[in-house]
């Protein structure tokens, strides 16, 4: 099943975070409670599995060379892909702000626990990396891609929970104070990175 | 920071170079370093860390962009919607990084495929847009430019350190753009060669980059005990 | 501030004003360096093709070698019949100039090879003719592609060069150095599938394939798979073509 190998891969194979490494600072700064993480985790998982499907519609009948000929046939060779990042980032963007609203108004804890990290989530190279990855691999269709979206948002939640809970039972650690918090955050990433590379190269 | 209570008289014009500017560029090199106090821009400090030489184009990129994009949009800064300001900067920056890909690609096409890879880190790099929310849109374009500068010198010395040891180590060479890679240690070293000396190759994966900046975070913290996180 | 700057109607103002500003400021710079970035991109097309055969190229100076070196560029379709010839300066606007095949592209496209046409270059150099098969494929993080050089019998491995995008530096994107590309001279490809294989580090190789690169394993049978794939298409051709006995 094309549907469940593309899920399963998106969360351990292809996990942005400990394969890709991309979206790290929100990961990083907002993982010290596992409350703000499942919330964090939850609004990445909404906006990948958003803005990948509507950049998939983007790039197959807007941007790629050849996509507008269903407005006419003489546009056959116009090519619009340099304006595919701006234009991704665009609908991440708006995407973001959406989600800000929405989370501002159902759950304001929430809202003041993310400050700048919620905005930031339209920087979070993994959301851009999930709509570059589905524009390099040119899924045939938009299940796919939208599977693909939804797989790499619980691929980070997975992460971000992880390393939360780690930070967690930590907090009653005998760790040397310089390196408390941010420090041993990055040193227990690398070890899990490490993990996760077992799962490098592995066809499902 | 100093802040002056006069009322009737008219605020004098700082000088670029006051003190209260300098601390813009002098700031983010420790106690408010982008990488390692603020968080931010870590995706490439994992990425573009492997060899020195990546490490400096993509910190003059960033240096480049960061200028730009804190100018324009200080410049800006009282004519931007509110509800839109996300996608105002994110336009900015993502149309400065195209603009430069797109020239390089015309003149320098052996530069452009070496930095190809980064145009779109460069985009979603969050210090350019932590900055641009956090002090371009309330700062006047002098400033910001300093603060610019001070973060992009703060983000490039973590970068190249990071670089430094992940090349020495995994590599064993250093490498210098435009030279390319130089390995330094003596041939017979190596266990191919009959020596006793093998490269770390853990090094040059991404892992290896997490637990270094860890340790720079330790001796830094180690160093300046104000930035020491109290549970 | 005399106006309301976050009044639904100057938000809305200014959101056009500056899609319409940015859009023709990145279309103009898009559409004028248009034909520089071309140029550049068919200029490294030489220098690789250049490059496979043993002829190093320096930019700006890469037009006349190739034209010299190359002495014709053979187009055929995915049953090995040769469908298009030119020879001579390359016009970038002639679609039916075999140079001119976007391989990349048409990989990419994922289109039915039997809809696709496969661009040959029959180098002579040194009075050796030599033939030049463009390879493209996967690799671990992005496309990888390359040129393989053919001896005049079509089965010897004269040299190769190897490219890619975006794979890992000091492993994957290796297959760009020397000590990968060298050990392809004087291999062979084997007229059975598989045509040509890439192996693990330390498996022993046969005159029909190369080591890979330790830690790049994905990038090195990428590398592999490549040239099996496409060398099956150009064998159609070289068994129909005439050729030199070795």
């Amino acid at each position: 099943m094309e549907y469940l190998s593309l899920f399963v891969k998106g969360i351990f194979v292809e996990n942005m975070i400990f394969a890709y490494f991309l979206g790290m600072c929100s990961y990083l700064a907002v993982s010290k409670t596992v409350k703000t993480a499942v919330g964090l985790g939850f609004a990445v998982i909404f906006v990948l599995g958003i803005t990948v499907p509507i950049n998939y519609l983007l790039e197959n009948f807007v941007l790629k060379e050849g996509a507008l000929t269903w407005l006419s046939p003489e546009y056959a060779t116009v090519d619009l892909s340099f304006l595919s990042y701006i234009m991704f980032i665009a609908v991440i963007a708006s995407m973001v702000q959406l989600v800000e609203m929405i989370v501002e108004k159902f759950a304001p804890a929430l809202y003041g626990a993310l400050g700048i990290f919620l905005p930031l989530i339209a920087v979070n190279c993994s959301i851009l990396g999930g709509a570059l990855f589905m524009q390099e691999r040119q899924y045939p269709s938009i299940g796919e891609a939208t599977i693909f979206g939804l797989g790499s948002g619980v691929g980070w939640l997975l992460a971000i929970v992880a390393i939360a809970a780690i930070r967690e039972k930590i907090r009653y650690s005998n760790i040397p104070a310089p390196l408390k918090g941010l420090g041993i955050t990055f040193i227990l990433t690398g070890l899990m990175g490490m993990a996760f590379m077992a799962f490098m190269g592995i066809e499902i | 920071m100093s802040t002056e209570t006069t009322t009737a008289v008219e605020p004098k014009r700082e000088s670029l170079f006051s003190k209260k500017n300098r601390k813009l560029l002098t700031d983010p090199l420790d106690d408010s370093n982008p990488i390692t106090v603020q968080v931010l821009g870590i995706c490439s400090a994992l990425a573009i860390t492997v060899q020195v030489q990546q490490a400096v184009i993509m910190s003059l990129a960033v240096l480049f962009v960061m200028i730009g994009g804190n100018v324009i949009v200080s410049m800006m800064r009282n004519i931007i919607p509110d509800r839109i300001r996300i996608i105002v900067q994110l336009v900015v920056i993502a149309s400065l990084v195209i603009i430069v890909d797109e020239v390089l690609k015309a003149y320098s096409p052996d530069i452009s495929e070496k930095l190809s890879v980064f145009v779109g880190l460069i985009i979603t790099n969050c210090i350019i847009m932590g900055r641009l929310e956090a002090f371009a849109l309330g700062n006047k374009p002098g400033p910001a430019m300093l603060d610019a500068v001070g973060n992009a010198m703060g983000y490039a010395w973590i970068l190249l350190a990071v670089a430094l040891v992940r090349e020495v180590f995994g590599s064993g060479a250093i490498s210098f753009p435009g030279v390319g890679q130089v390995k330094f240690l003596p041939e017979g070293w190596f266990m191919a060669n009959g020596g006793f000396y093998e490269n770390n190759n853990l090094m040059i994966l991404p892992p290896m980059a997490l637990i270094t900046v860890g340790i720079i975070i330790w001796i830094q913290r180690s160093r300046n005990r104000s930035l020491i996180e109290e549970n | 501030m005399a106006f309301n700057k976050n009044s639904n109607g100057y938000t809305f103002l200014f959101a056009i004003l500056m899609v319409v500003l940015v859009g023709a400021i990145l279309a103009f710079t898009s559409l004028s360096l248009k034909p520089m970035q071309k140029a550049n991109a068919a200029e490294k097309k030489m220098m690789n093709i250049l490059g496979a055969i043993g002829v190093p190229s320096e930019r700006g100076a890469v037009e006349a070698k190739f034209v010299d070196f190359v002495k014709e560029r053979v187009s055929i379709d995915s049953e090995g019949r040769k469908v298009g010839s030119r020879s001579g300066t390359v016009e970038a606007g002639d679609a039916e100039d075999p140079f001119n095949i976007n391989v990349q592209k048409d990989f990419r496209s994922k289109a039915d090879a039997s809809t696709l046409n496969f661009p040959l270059f029959a180098c002579n150099k040194e009075g050796q003719d030599l033939y030049v098969v463009p390879v493209v494929g996967k690799g671990l993080w992005g496309p990888i592609w390359g040129y393989v050089a053919l001896e005049s019998d079509m089965e010897t491995i004269y040299g190769a060069v190897f490219d890619h995008k975006t794979e890992t530096p000091g492993l994957g994107a290796e297959i760009k150095e020397g000590f990968f590309q060298d050990p392809f001279k004087g291999k062979k490809i084997s007229k059975v599938a598989p045509h040509f294989e890439v192996v693990k580090g330390g498996a022993p190789t046969t005159e029909y394939s190369v080591d890979g690169i330790t830690g790049g394993t994905i990038t090195s049978k990428g590398v592999g798979e490549m040239v099996d794939r496409t060398m099956s298409i150009y064998l159609k051709y070289f068994q129909s073509a005439p050729k030199a006995q070795k």
